[in-house]
């Protein structure tokens, strides 16, 4: 019997062995969908997903609209915008910041390398959806030509230079790359099927995602930049005129609307004209002090600053930015450059407010909205002070706190060995309605009203661009310009668009992105080599049609 | 199991008697002092005619003349020749041999001894083994084999150890050998998930805590191509045996206890500032005295530290059992490490049972082990920004606040006690590893065999953060957050080998033929949750378990690879994104009604489940030529699932031939053993690539809950996504090394040892670069057109002192220099790599890797001493003239990997005393005091943060920035006197139910001789890679210390 059962055992086994055996080790589809590759190397034969593929398009974008490094600090540290001292230990991230405020970056820039891969990555699923395997709708490829024609744009804008892969061959094959009128000419195309194919604006919600006039926003953005793109030196008229037209089509259904602080809240306005769900809270906490709001989420990283010359383009005292006990401007400030409270708001009194720690108090209400400046107060209106124990007192200087004078400036400034003091801060989104809450602005009208602005201003008809700033300066409060030169373009962009993604490409635009300001390196002044950043240096080895910008 | 001496002599009994020239018959038994030997080897001196001892250690062999002599031999026994002298039964008993050289070294599919051996192997038995607390089967041998290094990263209980086998041949993390337990390959990858908590969760675990180690009977390293080879692919970084042990040397029902119970405290620890001199700096540096003053006196790492006792029992029952033999084991241990919250928890049971059938013909073999594993791990992460871990802020809390869980600082910085009271990191690993054989003599000298192996493993780690009245580390006050990460794992082998052993004149040979498939599958689920309804952990822990399997279980299918519902899923609507089998859109995302416990605001769960094959031929050849004359050739084709067509198959050949000049007449009597060796071979390396890289994969995207407690893919809608950029040509790397060697002894081998050369070169390196854009999240796992060159020394030495029956001393030397190097690399292509993590530190990295350095090669600004102000000045590379941190990085002649391992152990034995003793070294490497960075300057004191006492001489100014540069390298060679232990055998006298009692006494980590400034130079913190896929090695940041431990023990067999 045993031996029986052994040769049970032994056929068993040898019945297993013949079973398994040869295996032609192929892989199962066991929790994805997989696709080989076909002979000439390629795996693509369409998205299996298209509303999928779009959607993880859409969560590339708000990735990036979320964090203050990558595309945010591309765009808003290496201008005037803002700066990032290293205070302490705090922030030197090797060298990250500082090299960005100061010009002297390189093509190991890791922003800059990470920018370029997510942004080229959203290409590249975007024609995988355009391409007519993925058998997407009219109305999805629109979205894809909208996605695809940003993802684009950006690249140019940032490098000047746009790798194009053919979905179709083999990952292992080079992308063609795209300049000048090539690369404009190509993202114009898809913005016009984007335009055609999008469906127009709806309700509030439907603007996370791209319609019609985000499409025709962007192609506004296109042309309005394309001599720099073209390196044609003027703008043309025509591409002018197109903004112009553009515009005007937007505002069909948009409009400005008074009451600047309430644009950056979840809430519906007439000005939005894409959103995306990208938190808000890097925004408002990378600049505040630890000891602000503390109770809250997120709490003060006290990184981000802006300059003493940014905070002077707007009307007001040079020195104090205070709001009174109505909240109204108490120092001669416009409405744009905002205030610092001088207590909390009482929960009853902020509709949408919370109230986590039960002090009566509105979380976050005593932060205040646009340029803090001065000391800083607690909720029952006891000054702030920081860890050291001295006044939580903004500075307009930077650097050591000895060499800091009586108005806040600093008699030799620095971007390291800084105190956690030192710096204007800026906020726009406010934590009273949420720190972390997704929604930020990308496309707002205001941005449009003042891009036809300046597109009549280039077409020699500053007249009517006086007419549209003032109309915008009217409703924010400030007074009118009697009139209008391409300074003046600039700095009003500046005052109603700080910290909304677009600085370094205005002032590219208008010039001035190689002049120096508070803690630029003096040897970068002057040099147009920062206006592109460098290829990342990995992609010149992996694609030989990439060359590096010059002076790289 | 200590060697003992009773073994003096040969017992060769009854030798006398009447010569007599007639042919006879002479049966008897082949046993050593536990009992009988199967399989010994009796052959008459100067014929072919010969035998093998049965099961139980019989032998019968005719035809032998009166006056000729046999010789009885098996592996690991000195060989005898008794004179016959016309008996007719012949019982011998075989004498243990002591010498390194006799030592049996289980090879792939076989057995020899170094003596024997052609290639570059070694074994260590459990009577070399390593004594102690002993978590795991590494540091059985750890210091014990030359050009073998083992590093436990950290002194956390169950955390991973390095075993590196002749350098590191990879570029990205896989250089561990491949482990074969009772024959059955391990799968390369983790069975222990790890799982985020508040900061950071649970390290990785030792892939071999599921051992008991005191199950081990060896332990063998097979260290070059030609060795590793008939293991093909999995062979390029060595291949570590182990065997556990069988009850076949039991003659009568044995029973063996052993317990012992061991005290861990901090060995060493950093010089920190108390209240005092913590407030005198603060007030030298202008900070505000007074603000920087809580009032208390804490010293934190004293609070979150703990001595620490720990346990061990084992219990073992051996027998003869039916026509074989059994051996069953029960095992616990409980492990406490010496900072609080963490433990290690093993439960193990082991039956190894052999039987035989058909004339013993047909042997099964059975190996079965169960396990239970429960980690605890307390709230340590070496990648903690700048916040630290549990550790990083016990050195920088403020010594004068309160030792109070409810106290909160300001400005985000982490109260120690607020994270230990506030998290919990849990995990239980569940493991059975089952192995059955059988094995049939088919004929004289030719053997068929079945293998089958199972290994599963189903693992569930869960971390909790409390953070409802007092925010936690990365968690907001007012939020309860929890991850889980179950993994399941089953791995099966099946094995069928055709061996065959006959010997022809004077030529031996020994062949084998095999084929083996093993097929490895994963599946697992990742799940978040938040807004819990109790604030206790241990009732979080369950409901975020309890929440995942309702909701799971209410969902109709298997095809579901996500679910979740937040506060804005209504009523009993749960999100589920399902990925159908067949059809045009196969990514479905729909509402579904489900059960929902109500014991968390948001749930979010990702599933994966992949299944990855190996097939396999192999064969190999042994021949033995006069036994003078040694060859062994080995051929292995290897098929992978994980590679496209063009690339499946990888063929592993090697060679290599060894000369017993020690058996030729023209040597003399000078050595007892002079043995060249040579050998190459090529092997292969395919572990931790991931699933199918080279077919493009579409899943969902991941999942997550933000600080809102929205779900992501129910906010935005889920998104599909390529999991990474297609790679058709991926294929194998392969490593083409050579090895030669020279193994000797003198005086019968009381001294002997072996030197090896050896080079190793590893082409098509794979590693992820980002593919040429525009491309696919994530990077494309390539082939590089690069190359790491290993090359080195090895050289062991033992020595017996003294053999005698009152006392016996011997030593064990081994040391060995390893240098590596990149050639071959593009030199646009580089990888950042060791980041340097803490206080503005974010993106900071200390190595990079490019063309024409070693692996770990520090790269940095150089530090040039402070300027008048106290700001910190570099050498400047570029000629700018500023030495800049960040702009003047360069190679600073250092890297990581030691270039000099040496180990030496004593061991002495005196009448009922015996003494052994270890020491290890390492030499040639440098450290980055990653946590020095991060915390001990002035910039810190000023942000209220404690440092050590040797920042108040800095000249440093406060807040001079902190970059990374040679300021904080250190060299980090290191002496260790790791082991000391003294063990008496109480004499017995033979009549009571104790058949042996032992008692011992040992200490580890008992000194270390170094001049490196921080805690522990042996170190390795897995800082991060940023992205590059590159490991890191030789940063030193938070890390867990080791503990100094004294143990006691007790060993009894009835």
């Amino acid at each position: 019997m045993r031996t029986n059962r052994l040769n049970l055992f032994l056929s068993l086994s040898a019945a297993a062995l013949v079973a398994v055996s040869c295996t032609d080790l192929e892989v199962t589809e066991t929790d994805s969908v997989i696709t080989p590759a076909d002979a000439n190397g390629s795996t693509f034969v369409g998205v299996a997903d298209v509303d999928g593929a779009l959607n993880a398009g859409y969560g590339t974008i708000n990735g990036l609209y979320t964090d203050q490094a990558g595309y945010y600090a591309l765009q808003e540290v290496t201008a005037d915008s803002y700066l990032i001292p290293t205070r302490g230990s705090d922030w030197g991230d090797n060298g990250l910041w500082r090299q960005l405020h100061q010009h002297e970056w390189n093509a190991t820039q890791a922003f800059v390398g990470g920018v370029w891969g997510g942004v080229n990555g959203l290409q590249l699923i975007m024609s995988e959806v355009i391409d007519p395997q993925s058998n997407a709708s009219s109305t999805q490829k629109a979205q894809a030509h909208f996605i695809r024609a940003w993802s684009m744009l950006t690249i140019l804008d940032l490098f000047g230079q746009v790798p194009v892969r053919d979905v179709t061959l083999a990952l292992a094959s080079f992308p063609e790359v795209l300049t000048g009128a090539d690369a404009v000419a190509f993202i114009a195309g898809d913005l016009d099927a984007a335009i055609s194919g999008l469906p127009a604006a709806s309700d509030f919600a439907s603007r996370e995602k791209a319609t019609k006039e985000a499409a025709q926003f962007l192609k506004a953005r296109l042309m309005l930049n394309k001599h720099i793109y073209t390196n044609a030196g003027a703008a043309d008229a025509s591409d002018m005129a197109a903004v112009i037209s553009l515009v005007d089509a937007i505002g069909g259904s948009h409009s400005l609307q008074a009451g600047y602080f309430d644009l950056f809240r979840d809430t519906a306005d007439s000005e939005t004209i894409w959103w995306v769900g990208a938190s808000v809270g890097n925004n408002i906490w990378n600049g505040m002090h630890y000891n602000q709001a503390p109770e809250m989420a997120g709490g003060g990283w006290n990184g981000f600053s802006t300059l003493a010359e940014y905070y002077d383009l707007f009307e007001g005292d040079a020195f104090s930015n205070n709001l009174d006990e109505m909240g109204m401007a108490a120092d001669g400030q416009e409405e744009r450059r905002g205030g610092v409270p001088q207590a909390g708001s009482l929960i009853g009194d902020i509709p949408g407010g919370s109230d986590g720690n039960g002090d009566g108090y509105a979380d976050g209400s005593n932060i205040g909205n646009g340029f803090l400046i001065g000391q800083q107060y607690d909720y029952d209106g006891t000054p702030l002070q920081q860890r050291q124990g001295r006044p939580l007192n903004f500075t307009r200087g930077f650097g050591q706190f000895s060499n800091l004078d009586a108005n806040g400036n600093n008699t030799s400034p620095e971007l390291i060995n800084n105190p956690e003091e030192t710096g204007i801060r800026v906020i726009k989104y406010s934590p009273v309605y949420g720190a972390f809450t997704p929604h930020k602005i990308a496309f707002r009208y205001a941005d449009a009203h003042l891009m036809k602005a300046e597109a009549l201003h280039r077409s020699g008809n500053s007249g009517q661009a006086l007419t549209l700033v003032n109309e915008l300066r009217a409703i924010r409060g400030a007074q009118a310009l009697g009139s209008i030169s391409d300074q003046d373009l600039l700095d009003e962009r500046a005052r109603e668009l700080y910290g909304e993604f677009v600085r370094r490409t205005d002032m590219i635009r208008f010039g001035q992105y190689t002049r120096g300001w508070e803690l630029k390196a003096s040897a970068s002044v002057g040099d147009t080599k920062w206006n592109k950043f460098p290829i990342p240096l990995a992609q010149l080895a992996l694609n030989p049609n990439l060359t590096q910008n010059p002076g790289y | 199991m200590k060697i003992t001496l009773r073994k003096g002599l040969l017992l060769f009994a009854a030798i006398l008697g009447m010569a007599s020239a007639q042919a006879q018959t002479v049966s008897g038994t082949i046993s050593d002092a536990n009992g009988p030997l199967p399989g010994a080897s009796v052959l008459v001196k100067g014929t072919t005619n010969g035998t093998q001892s049965d099961f139980d250690g019989n032998y019968s062999l005719s035809n032998v003349s009166g006056d000729a002599t046999l010789v009885v031999s098996y592996i690991g026994f000195k060989t005898a020749e008794i004179s016959v002298n016309g008996r007719s039964t012949i019982n011998v008993v075989l004498e243990e041999d002591l010498q390194a050289l006799d030592e049996v070294v289980i090879i792939g599919y076989g057995a020899t001894t170094v003596k024997d051996a052609t290639g570059a192997v070694a074994a260590v038995t459990s009577d070399d083994f390593n004594v102690g607390a002993i978590a795991s089967p590494e540091q059985l041998i750890q210091g014990k084999v030359a050009g073998v290094q083992i590093s436990s990263n950290s002194g956390e209980p169950g955390a991973g150890i390095a075993l590196n086998i002749r350098g590191s041949n990879s570029i990205r993390s896989n250089n561990n050998p491949l482990y074969v337990v009772d024959g059955v390959p391990l799968s390369g990858e983790s069975n222990v998930p790890t799982i985020g908590g508040a900061t950071g969760g649970n390290s990785a675990r030792n892939p071999l805590n599921f051992i008991n180690p005191n199950d081990i009977e060896s332990i063998s390293i097979l260290k070059d191509a030609s060795a590793t080879a008939i293991y093909g692919s999995r062979g390029a970084n060595g291949v570590v045996i182990i065997t556990t042990k069988s009850g076949k040397t039991a003659n009568e029902p044995t029973i063996e206890y052993s317990s012992s119970l061991s005290v861990s405290s901090l060995a060493n620890g950093l010089d920190l500032l108390d209240r005092d001199q913590f407030l005198a700096l603060v007030g030298n540096v202008g900070g505000d005295v007074q603000a920087a003053d809580a009032g208390a006196n804490t010293d934190w790492v004293d609070y979150i530290s703990r001595t620490a006792a720990s346990q061990n029992q084992n219990i073992s029952y051996s027998s003869k059992l039916g026509n074989g033999h059994i051996r069953a084991t029960l095992g616990y241990g409980k492990q406490f490490g010496i900072i609080k919250n963490s433990s290690f928890e093993r439960i193990t049971g082991r039956i190894n049972a052999t039987q035989r059938y058909l004339d013993d013909k047909l042997t099964l073999n059975v190996q079965a082990s169960v396990s239970r594993v429960n980690d605890e791990a307390a709230p340590l992460s070496s990648t903690a920004g700048f916040r630290g871990d549990l550790i990083g802020a016990a050195y920088s809390a403020n010594p004068t606040w309160p030792a109070d869980p409810n106290y909160l600082p300001g400005g985000s910085l982490i109260n120690p006690a607020v994270l230990l009271t506030r998290t919990q990191t849990l995990t239980n690993t569940e493991r059975a590893l089952l192995n059955a054989s059988l094995e049939y003599e088919i004929a004289d000298g030719l053997k068929a065999k079945v293998n089958a192996g199972y290994d599963e493993s189903r693992s569930l780690a869960a971390s909790v953060t409390n953070a409802s009245d007092i925010a936690v580390a990365g968690v907001n006050q007012g939020q309860t957050r929890g991850n889980m990460q179950a993994i399941e794992f089953t791995n099966r082998l099946l094995e069928a080998t055709l061996s065959y052993n006959k010997t022809f004149g004077a030529v031996n040979v020994d062949a084998l033929a095999g084929y083996s498939f093993q097929s490895f599958a994963r599946s697992g689920t990742f799940a978040t949750a938040a807004g819990f309804a109790s604030n206790d952990l241990s009732t979080m822990r369950d409901q975020l378990i309890n929440s995942t399997r309702t909701t799971r279980n209410s969902l109709q299918g298997e095809n579901f690879q996500q679910f979740g519902y937040d506060p804005s899923s209504a009523g009993s609507n749960v999100v589920v994104n399902s990925i159908l089998p067949t059809g045009d859109n196969r990514f479905i995302s729909e509402t579904v009604r489900g059960d929902k416990t109500g014991l968390v605001a948001a749930l979010a769960a990702d599933r994966f489940n992949v299944v990855d094959d190996i097939q396999s031929y192999f064969a190999r050849v042994n021949l033995t030529i006069a036994d003078k004359y040694l060859v062994t050739g080995t051929m292995r084709a290897d098929g992978s699932s994980r590679f496209g067509p063009a690339n499946q198959y990888g063929y592993f050949p090697s060679g290599a031939v060894a000369w017993k000049l020690s058996e030729e007449d023209f040597m003399g009597d000078a050595f007892s053993t002079l043995k060249l060796r040579a050998g190459a071979g090529v092997t292969g390396n395919q572990e931790g690539l991931g699933h199918a890289l080279y077919l493009r994969r579409e899943r969902f995207g991941g999942v997550g809950i933000s600080d809102n407690y929205d779900v992501n893919f129910i906010i935005n809608g889920p998104g599909v996504n390529v999991v990474s950029n297609p790679n058709p040509d991926l294929k194998w790397e392969s490593t083409i090394s050579y090895n030669a060697g020279i193994d000797f002894g003198f005086n019968d081998d009381k001294f002997s040892g072996s030197l090896d050369v050896y080079q190793s070169n590893t082409d098509d390196q794979i590693i992820g670069l980002p593919a040429a854009a525009p491309a696919f999240g994530g990077s494309i796992i390539l082939n590089l057109p690069a190359e790491i060159e290993n090359k080195g020394v090895e050289l062991a030495l033992n020595n017996i002192w003294a053999s005698t029956e009152d006392m016996t001393f011997s030593t064990a030397f081994n040391i060995s220099y390893n240098e590596n190097i990149v050639t071959g690399l593009n030199e646009n292509i580089y990888f950042e790599t060791g980041a340097v993590n803490g206080p503005g530190l974010s993106g900071a990295y200390a190595q990079r890797l490019s063309n024409n350095v070693p692996l770990f090669s520090f790269y940095m600004a150089e530090f040039t001493g402070f300027d008048s102000s106290g700001f910190p000045t570099y050498a400047d590379v570029d000629g700018n003239g500023v030495g800049d941190p960040d702009a003047d990085k360069k190679y600073v002649d250092a890297d990581a990997l030691p270039d000099v391992n040496a180990g030496l152990s004593l061991n002495m034995t005196y009448k009922n005393w015996d003494f052994s003793s270890y020491f290890t070294g390492q030499f040639g490497f440098y450290v980055y005091n990653g946590t020095a960075n991060a915390y001990f300057t002035k910039a810190n004191i000023v942000t209220s943060r404690n440092v050590t006492t040797n920042v108040f001489n800095e000249p440093e100014a406060v807040g001079s920035s902190l970059a990374v540069s040679t300021r904080f390298l250190e060299k980090g060679d290191f002496i260790r006197w790791q082991n000391a232990s003294i063990g008496y055998n109480v004499p017995l006298s033979g009549d009571g139910v104790l058949d042996n009692l032992r008692l011992s006494l040992t200490g580890q980590n008992l000194l270390l001789f170094t001049d490196y400034s921080g805690v522990d130079p042996e170190v390795s913190a897995a800082t991060g890679d940023l992205g590059s896929g590159v490991p890191t090695s030789g940063i030193d940041y938070n890390s867990f210390p080791r503990p100094r431990t004294i143990t006691f023990g007790i060993n009894a067999r009835f």
